[in-house]
This record gives C-alpha cells, sequence and structure tokens, in this order.
C-alpha cells in the first residue's frame, strides 16, 4: 500500500526515489481521509494517527540516505543491501504505526530493529562497530524475547490476539490489574525500554552508536527510537490502557531515571556521537515523561499529544545534530569534539546549522526544541498531579544541566582557537548533505515559531482515542 | 495611520531588526562599509519608527494597552500573539531601540577582536528583536520565548568577542578565558531562573481558565483566582526566574563576570536593557498577577535589595577593575529599582520605572567610557590608570559627569530613583511591615553614601592626580567622532531626564496607580 518500492536495482538515486514516491499515498489519503480504515480483521488500521507517523519515519529514511550517499560510496560499502536493509527497517516502522494485534506489532518491531543489527556492524574492519555490533544484537535479542513473554501472557489470558479484544476482554473479566497482565506489562516495558533506550536498558546505546557508521548512528538514534515510542504508546494505551496507574508510576521513575542519568554522563563525554548517544537517552527521558503522566492520570490524549509532537521536533533536529557531527568529524579527522576548535570559521553555514541543532535540543526558544520541552512541562504539570509536578521539576533542572554540554559544541566551533593542522584543510560540504542541513533547519526553525502546525496532533490524538 | 495602531506598528519595531540581521548574514563578508552601514539604517529606522508610535501613542490614557493586536498564534495551547504598549513598556521600549542605534555607531569603528563585523551586528539585531519583543509582549508564552531569544545573542557575543584573559576559576581543574567561563555563566544562570519560570507560567494557565493572556490572567488574579500554597509557589518560580536576571542579591553572581567578559558593546546593552526584562517582569507579570502574594513577598524582596544595595557598594569598594567596579554598581542600582517595587506604592514603583530608565543611560555610558578606555589603555587595573583627565580630557570629563550622574546627584537622572525609591520604602503599601521598610531606607541610605564614596573614589584613582610613566610615549587616543556620537546622546538624556523627571512620569505614573490601585484596591 505505502510501501517503498524495493527494485532490483539497489541503488541509492532509486532509493531515494522510492522513498519520496512512497509519500505520494500518504498525502493522498490524507487529503481524502474520512474515518479510520480497518483492514485484515482489525489489525491493521489507517487513521491520522498512523498517516503522520508513517510521514515521519519516511522522510527520516529518506534524510538517512541523503546523509549515506557521500559515505556509503567512499568507503566501497556494499551499496545495494545498505539500502535494502534500511527500506526493510523502514517497512517494519511503517507496519508498526499501523498495528492493531500483538503478532502484527511484534512482526513490525523486529522487522525495524533486525536489519539494524547487520547495519550497526557495517564497518567491518573496526573492532568497535563489530563490539557494537554485538551488543546492540544480545540485547536486540533479549529484548525481543521479553516483549514475547509479554505477548504470550496476553494471550494465554485472552485467547485473543486484536488489541481491542484483548483490553475489552481484561475490562470485562475485571483482570486489568491483575499480577499476570502487570508482569505482562512489565515485560512488554522492558522489552520496548531496550529499544528506546531508556535506563536501565540503555547501556547498548553510546557502544553501538560509535561503532555503527554514522548515517546508521542517526537512523538508530531517530527512526529506531521512534518505532520504539510508537509502538509503546501503542501497546500502553490500546491494550493496557485499564492498568495505567501501576505502569504510570513505572515510567515515571524510569522517565526521570532517563532523563537525569542520561544527562549527567553525557556531561563527561568528549566524543561526539558518545555524546549524542548520552543525549538521546536523555530526551528519551522526556518524550517518556507525558506517556507516564498520562497513564497515571488516564488523560492519554494530552499525553500523546505530547510526546508524538517531541518526538517529530527530536527527529529533525537530532538528525541535523549527527549531520554537524559527521562534517566536523571528517573535517578534522578527530573523534574528540575538543579537537574542532575553530573550525566553524572554516564553514560558517556548517556552524551556524550545528549551533541550531545543538541549542534546539537544549530547547531554547525560538527554535523547535522549546516547543517540544513545553508541551511535555505542560502535560505534566496539567496532569495536577504531584507526582507529575516533581517530575517537571526533575524536567527543568535537567534541561538546564543539558545546556552545558550543548553549548559546549558551539563554544568549541565558534569560541576556541582554530587548529594549525585544520588551517589549510579544505571544507567538504557535499549538496546531499545540504539538502539535509536545510530541510532540517527549516523544521526546526519553523516548528518553533509556529508550532501551530502541531495543533493538528491534538485532534489526531483524539482520533486515535476514538476508535 | 493604521496600521501604526492596529499593532502592524510594534511588530515591525520587534521584527525589522531580525529581518535585517538575517539580511546582513546574507551580505558577503567582504563588504563591511555595506555591512555596517546597514545595520545602522535598520536600526535607526527601528528606533525612528519607536518614536512615530510615541506620538501615536495616547497619553492621556497611558494606563490602557494601546497600539497593540491579538492574533491566534498557536491554538493547541491557546497562545497568542498578543502584543500592546502601555506607560510601563512604551518608556522601555524606547530605551531599548535608541540604546541599539548607539551601541552600532559605537560598534562602527570599535570592534573587539576578531572583528568580524557581520556576525557582531547580526546579533546585536537579534539582542534587539528579543528585548523589543518582551516588552510589547502580552502574552506568557510570547514573553517567554521573547525573554529567551536574549541569551543566544548575548551568549555568542561575551563567548566570541570577550575578554581572553586566562585566570583562575574554582572549580575548574585548568586555568579558562574569562569570556569562556563568564559566557556559560550567564546562559546558565539565565535558563535555570526562566526554566522555572516557565513551569510557574504553566501553572497559572492551569488555575486561570487555560488563558496565557496577560490582560485577562491579571482580570482573574485581582479577583482572587490564584490563592494558597499553589499562588506562593507560583510566586517563588517566577520570583526566580525574574530576579537572576535583575539581578537580586545572592543571585546577581553571574553578572560581575558577564560584565567584565563582556565586549564594550555587549556590558552596555546588557546594563542598559537586559537586566530590565527582569524588572520588568515584576511590574508587568508577577504583582499584578499575584497581589497577595507580592504583598506577601515584598518584606522579603525589599531586605534582600537593601542587603544588594550594601553588599553591591561594598563589593565596589574592593574592585580593582574599572569594569567590574560598574558591574558590581549595578548591583547596588537595581537593588534601588527592586526596593522601589517591594513598596507597592505608585511612589516606589514610578521610582522603579525611572531608576530603570536612569540606570540604563547611565550605566550604559559608564560601561561605553570604561571599555573605551580600556581599549586605549589596555588595562582596566585602575591602580595602573591615573591623571586619565590629563590624558584624555573628553573621555575624563564624560567619566566625571557620568559618576555624578550615577551616584545620585540632584538635577541628573540618577537622582530621582534613588530618591523616590527611599521615599517609597518609608511609607510602604498599608499593611507591610515598616520596621522591614524603614530598615532597608536606612539601609538604602547608607548605600547611597557608600554608593558617593566608591565613585569618587573611583574618580580619584582613574581621573585625577599625574598620568605614571608607563604612559608617557604611548600614543592615546581620546575620544573620536563615533564614540562621542554615541555617547553624547546619553549625556543630553541623563540632563533631560533629571531636570523634567516629567518625561518619564508623565507616561508611567497613569499606569502604574492604574496597575496598584487594580491590584490591592484604593
Amino acid at each position: 500500500m505505502i510501501l517503498p518500492r524495493k527494485s532490483k536495482y539497489y541503488v541509492a538515486a532509486f532509493a531515494l526515489l522510492g522513498t519520496l514516491f512512497s509519500l505520494a499515498p500518504l498525502v493522498i489519503q490524507w487529503a481524502n481521509y474520512s474515518s479510520p480504515i480497518y483492514a485484515f480483521e482489525n489489525s491493521f488500521v489507517v487513521d491520522k494517527f498512523s498517516i503522520i507517523l508513517k510521514g515521519l519515519f519516511i522522510l527520516i529514511t529518506y534524510l538517512t540516505f541523503l546523509l549515506s550517499i557521500n559515505f556509503i560510496e567512499s568507503d566501497k560499502y556494499y551499496q545495494g543491501e545498505y539500502y535494502y536493509l534500511l527500506l526493510s527497517s523502514l517497512l517494519g516502522a511503517l507496519i508498526v504505526s499501523s498495528s492493531r494485534d500483538l503478532l502484527t506489532i511484534f512482526i513490525g518491531i523486529e522487522l525495524a530493529s533486525t536489519p539494524m543489527f547487520l547495519l550497526s556492524g557495517w564497518k567491518k574492519g573496526d573492532r568497535k562497530s563489530n563490539e557494537g555490533a554485538i551488543k546492540f544484537f544480545l540485547l536486540g535479542v533479549l529484548s525481543a524475547s521479553l516483549i514475547l513473554y509479554g505477548f504470550s501472557l496476553l494471550y494465554g489470558l485472552s485467547g485473543k490476539l486484536v488489541f481491542s479484544d484483548i483490553s475489552s476482554y481484561l475490562l470485562s473479566a475485571s483482570l486489568a490489574n491483575s499480577p499476570v497482565v502487570l508482569l505482562s506489562a512489565i515485560l512488554v516495558i522492558s522489552g520496548i525500554g531496550f529499544k528506546i533506550s531508556v535506563v536501565p536498558f540503555h547501556s547498548w546505546a553510546p557502544d553501538t552508536y560509535e561503532g555503527a557508521p554514522l548515517p546508521v548512528t542517526a537512523y538508530l538514534s531517530v527512526s529506531s527510537k521512534a518505532t520504539g515510542f510508537v509502538a509503546l504508546i501503542i501497546l500502553l494505551t490500546k491494550v493496557f490502557a485499564g492498568s495505567g496507574s501501576s505502569w504510570g508510576i513505572i515510567l515515571v521513575i524510569i522517565s526521570g531515571l532517563t532523563m537525569t542519568i542520561g544527562n549527567l554522563v553525557a556531561l563527561q563525554q568528549n566524543n561526539p556521537v558518545r555524546l549524542l548517544a548520552y543525549s538521546s537517552i536523555s530526551q528519551a527521558g522526556f518524550i517518556l515523561a507525558p506517556i507516564a503522566i498520562s497513564g497515571i492520570t488516564g488523560d492519554y490524549q494530552d499525553g500523546i499529544f505530547a510526546s508524538v509532537t517531541y518526538l517529530i521536533i527530536y527527529a529533525f533536529m537530532n538528525l541535523g545534530a549527527f549531520l554537524s557531527v559527521h562534517l566536523f568529524s571528517n573535517y578534522s579527522g578527530s573523534s574528540n569534539f575538543y579537537e574542532w576548535g575553530g573550525v566553524a570559521r572554516k564553514s560558517p553555514l556548517a556552524g551556524v546549522l550545528t549551533t541550531v541543532f545543538f541549542f534546539s535540543l537544549a530547547g531554547i526558544p525560538p527554535l523547535g526544541g522549546w516547543f517540544a520541552k513545553f508541551v511535555v512541562f505542560r502535560s505534566l504539570l496539567g496532569s495536577a498531579n504531584s507526582i507529575g509536578i516533581i517530575l517537571g521539576v526533575v524536567g527543568a533542572i535537567n534541561a538546564v544541566i543539558a545546556l552545558v554540554y550543548y553549548a559546549r559544541i558551539s563554544k568549541v566551533i565558534w569560541m576556541d582557537e582554530l587548529k594549525s593542522s585544520n588551517e589549510e584543510k579544505i571544507f567538504q560540504f557535499e549538496n546531499p548533505l545540504k539538502v539535509v542541513g536545510i530541510f532540517t533547519v527549516l523544521i526546526t526553525f519553523v516548528s518553533g515559531i509556529f508550532p501551530g502546525i502541531f495543533s493538528y496532533l491534538g485532534e489526531v490524538s483524539s482520533i486515535f482515542f476514538g476508535n | 495611520m493604521e496600521l501604526l495602531t492596529n499593532g502592524v506598528g510594534l511588530s515591525v519595531v520587534v521584527f525589522f531588526p531580525l529581518i535585517s540581521a538575517f539580511i546582513i548574514t546574507l551580505i558577503p563578508k567582504a563588504q563591511e562599509q555595506l555591512i555596517k552601514g546597514f545595520a545602522l539604517v535598520s536600526s535607526l529606522i527601528t528606533f525612528v519608527l519607536s518614536a512615530v508610535l510615541l506620538f501615536q501613542f495616547d497619553f492621556s490614557s497611558a494606563d490602557k494597552l494601546q497600539l497593540g493586536n491579538k492574533i491566534s498564534w498557536i491554538k493547541s495551547i491557546n497562545a497568542n500573539y498578543e502584543i500592546g504598549i502601555d506607560g510601563i513598556s512604551l518608556p522601555l521600549l524606547v530605551l531599548s531601540t535608541f540604546i541599539t542605534v548607539l551601541a552600532i555607531i559605537y560598534s562602527i569603528e570599535h570592534l573587539p577582536e576578531p572583528k568580524s563585523p557581520k556576525g557582531f551586528l547580526a546579533l546585536i539585531l537579534v539582542l534587539e528583536t528579543g528585548m523589543n519583543g518582551t516588552f510589547v509582549a502580552l502574552d506568557l508564552i510570547l514573553f517567554f520565548v521573547f525573554f529567551e531569544i536574549v541569551l543566544l545573542p548575548m551568549y555568542f557575543m561575551i563567548g566570541i568577542w570577550g575578554d581572553k584573559t586566562v585566570r583562575t576559576v574554582s572549580g575548574f581543574k585548568n586555568q579558562i578565558e574569562t569570556r569562556l567561563y563568564a559566557s556559560i555563566k550567564f546562559f546558565v544562570f539565565t535558563l535555570f531562573g526562566s526554566a522555572f519560570m516557565l513551569l510557574g507560567f504553566l501553572g497559572l494557565y492551569y488555575r486561570g481558565n487555560k488563558t496565557f493572556s496577560i490582560p485577562e490572567l491579571i482580570e482573574l488574579g485581582t479577583s482572587g483566582a490564584f490563592t494558597g500554597t499553589f499562588a506562593t509557589l507560583v510566586f517563588a518560580v517566577l520570583f526566580l526566574g525574574f530576579a537572576v536576571k535583575v539581578p537580586m542579591w545572592p543571585l546577581h553572581t553571574w553578572l560581575p563576570d558577564a560584565h567584565t567578559a563582556a565586549p564594550t558593546v555587549g556590558s552596555v546593552l546588557l546594563a542598559a536593557i537586559l537586566l530590565k526584562l527582569g524588572s520588568y517582569g515584576f511590574v508587568r507579570i508577577a504583582i499584578p498577577i499575584l497581589p497577595e502574594q507580592a504583598k506577601a513577598w515584598a518584606p522579603a524582596i525589599a531586605i534582600l535589595s537593601a542587603i544588594g544595595i550594601i553588599y553591591g557598594s561594598l563589593a565596589c569598594l574592593a574592585q580593582t577593575d574599572l569594569k567590574r567596579l560598574i558591574a558590581f554598581s549595578s548591583v547596588g542600582h537595581m537593588g534601588f529599582v527592586m526596593l522601589g517595587i517591594a513598596s507597592l506604592t505608585p511612589i516606589g514603583i514610578n521610582a522603579a520605572m525611572i531608576g530603570m530608565v536612569a540606570h540604563g543611560v547611565i550605566t550604559g555610558l559608564l560601561f561605553f567610557l570604561s571599555g573605551s578606555m580600556a581599549h586605549t589603555y589596555h588595562t582596566r587595573d585602575m591602580g595602573r590608570l591615573g591623571g586619565n583627565m590629563k590624558l584624555l580630557p573628553k573621555t575624563g570629563a564624560l567619566l566625571g559627569f557620568t559618576a555624578m550622574a550615577s551616584l545620585g546627584l540632584p538635577g541628573l537622572a540618577g537622582f530621582w530613583g534613588e530618591f523616590m525609591a527611599l521615599l517609597g520604602a518609608y511609607n510602604p503599601l498599608d499593611g507591610l511591615n515598616i520596621t522591614v521598610f524603614r530598615t532597608s531606607m536606612v539601609a538604602g541610605a547608607i548605600g547611597t553614601v557608600l554608593t558617593a564614596g566608591y565613585l569618587l573614589w573611583m574618580l580619584q584613582r582613574v581621573n585625577l592626580g599625574e598620568p605614571s610613566d608607563e604612559w608617557s610615549d604611548k600614543d592615546l587616543h581620546d575620544a573620536d567622532i563615533y564614540e562621542l556620537s554615541a555617547w553624547i546622546p546619553l549625556v543630553v538624556l541623563t540632563v533631560l531626564i533629571g531636570v523634567f523627571p516629567k518625561l518619564i512620569f508623565g507616561a508611567t505614573n497613569d499606569a502604574v496607580i492604574a496597575m496598584l490601585s487594580k491590584a490591592f484596591g484604593g
């Protein structure tokens, strides 16, 4: 339906075109949208929620391809397989956003993450790449089995696969808060916790991010994370909605820990990729917070609105941040960002882009990140719940801590002295990368200055709950 | 003319600098004259437009919000693009556009290393958008966004063009350049305050019928919608956000560092406008929306202000660095502003308003002078300076004049703010603890003496005496035409406000009285 075409000529141009082309059905669906369409006995749905997320996933993949072109060509990697695997992962993400039964969502989750095991080990000769891929693979298998255990408990209990059947069964049998269902919820949260790399399931992320090729890392930290979050949102609200008060507390603790630990460790990093890895762990804590609180209060609509808005803004600014890291580490040949002194003067455009992305991640208006943080605070305080307010205060403190390391990058590239070894080098900023940079920076600005464009998400998340 | 009154005029004042900054980034770097000329012209246009608005402004109803508009901005959270000015914001808005012009005139010939006028001027203009925007915003979220926009340009201004002296800072293993330490400290302190301020705004939003509109929240607040622990907490976080910016003792520690490290123009803008964002926040948001809490907190604010006045003056006496001295004097002067605000009386808040403008003009000029002297002498150490009157007669004369204005000489602008703030503290709003306020007043009065003391001592060390031999073979340049054209308007303004304080009160008085009578009745 909206799958990217897999062609026999696995070349970059075709992959790019195909990805872009697959946006077309989405636009048509959006334009002709009247009510959710169910297929395959209610296990697959097309609603506005899924259309938006599909658009997001396709755009992310498209940008990742643009990031990859020069990278993949330069090192004589297997081009065809590279694009094929990324597209498979995209297919998984697309399935997740529409799935409404246990099997479909599991297949989607695994289809999205399995290709990433291979891709993260793409730099074959590199020990770090191998180490990261193995870690990722082992924990990925563990996470898949946890999710499966959780699902099997649900299936054993209810004998049903489709979410709406399960949740109505749990309600009618008043099992929503039974220990079995809670155990199942905990297993599912832990399993998906690995995918979204929240504390304490985050330990693989920095190593894998560091070892993987940079475009793959960007994809991992954006698309894989988003897939995990979407799966989590769907499962928690469609299946486990009745036991929200229990998993809500668990998620609140996870969310607070994730923000804090991710931030504190990020402060110590000098490798930009590891810094972004820990920063994306901390950001995951922010994305999780509204979901957690909505579990406690039962106001899922507001929570989902906040989380999905955050996810979308985060996706683009984080891709941009990876672009910056890619440019500067290529230029200086160093994976220690303290060596990047003054490089912004060699390419003011790259310097400005970097500044925008990193300060947006820090949440400074008028860049997009502020609105993301704002909606999260809004949903936390709107809960009028003391736990929510405490989590809001924790988040506010973390937002300030995060500024220190985000600002450090800008400090180094603008304020430090240019290293003499870098003076003669010519700054490479290829056209595909420029497209990524300009596109993401535009989104970052527009979403910060006219956050009104996210208003539609409010109604979308209400539609999400109408069915 | 309708364009001027329906909000378009104000919006242009806010966003024209931003657009100009964007255009500047598109001009090739080599075209320095074009960049400078363009920046100057666009800041002048902004200023002229704000002056035109001054004539459109209906002073007979200065207590009403005028020339504004309200259009939908972020529908999903009911945040609107709501702007307007009244007598309280008008003087500050004009001050902001005016000081920016002077800052750009000064920058034409006096750019700190590494020159790069393109980036520097673009940042000044972005900064201006943030400052003007904060003064016209009537929606909490809009206010927050503008309040934060000023952070980035100032961060880069300090960090890139700031003081490169290496120093040891406790807590850092290695020595660090002043500019790097000061810039991040400034950023983190302010963001810390404003992150909590945002939580407070959200609290008001949820308790106040889900609106961020300041006028609507004032209506709700004065009719008693916000009470109890909730209101106490909200006032506490708003206090944190604004007090860091003012800065009030003991949250002031970023200020001396930032001022010392910032380039001349950065210090000027920081002192003249950025600090006012905090005190303006108290008058525009915290007090009218949470009047009962303001009353409960007023004694504490008064005590902190009094401590700030005394502390600032004593710290000044201990300084050897000229710029650092002026920075600490800001802590003292803003203490007077906050003391006036804490009294919650028309006379006190009017004192605060004129004090803000006067401090902007006088301390702005002091930073211009000290920055220029630091540039000429390559030192700010007052022990090495001396005989400035003989070496640089024009700069020296201006320094003498400005120091007099700063210590509150009657007839010059600085007098009204200090004198009336003390008057306000002598007789605060009914129901406030008289003993606390009178003690604060006495402390403030002692502070004025100390202020006179350190400023005169500074003059003695810097301006008077015989120049040291160090300078005898150096070719020192006195103020040039760019410097004088940036400074003379400030001198004129100092005298004008000193002689006709009605220039400010004419705008502020009605608005202040209306605000207070709405908040506290009577």
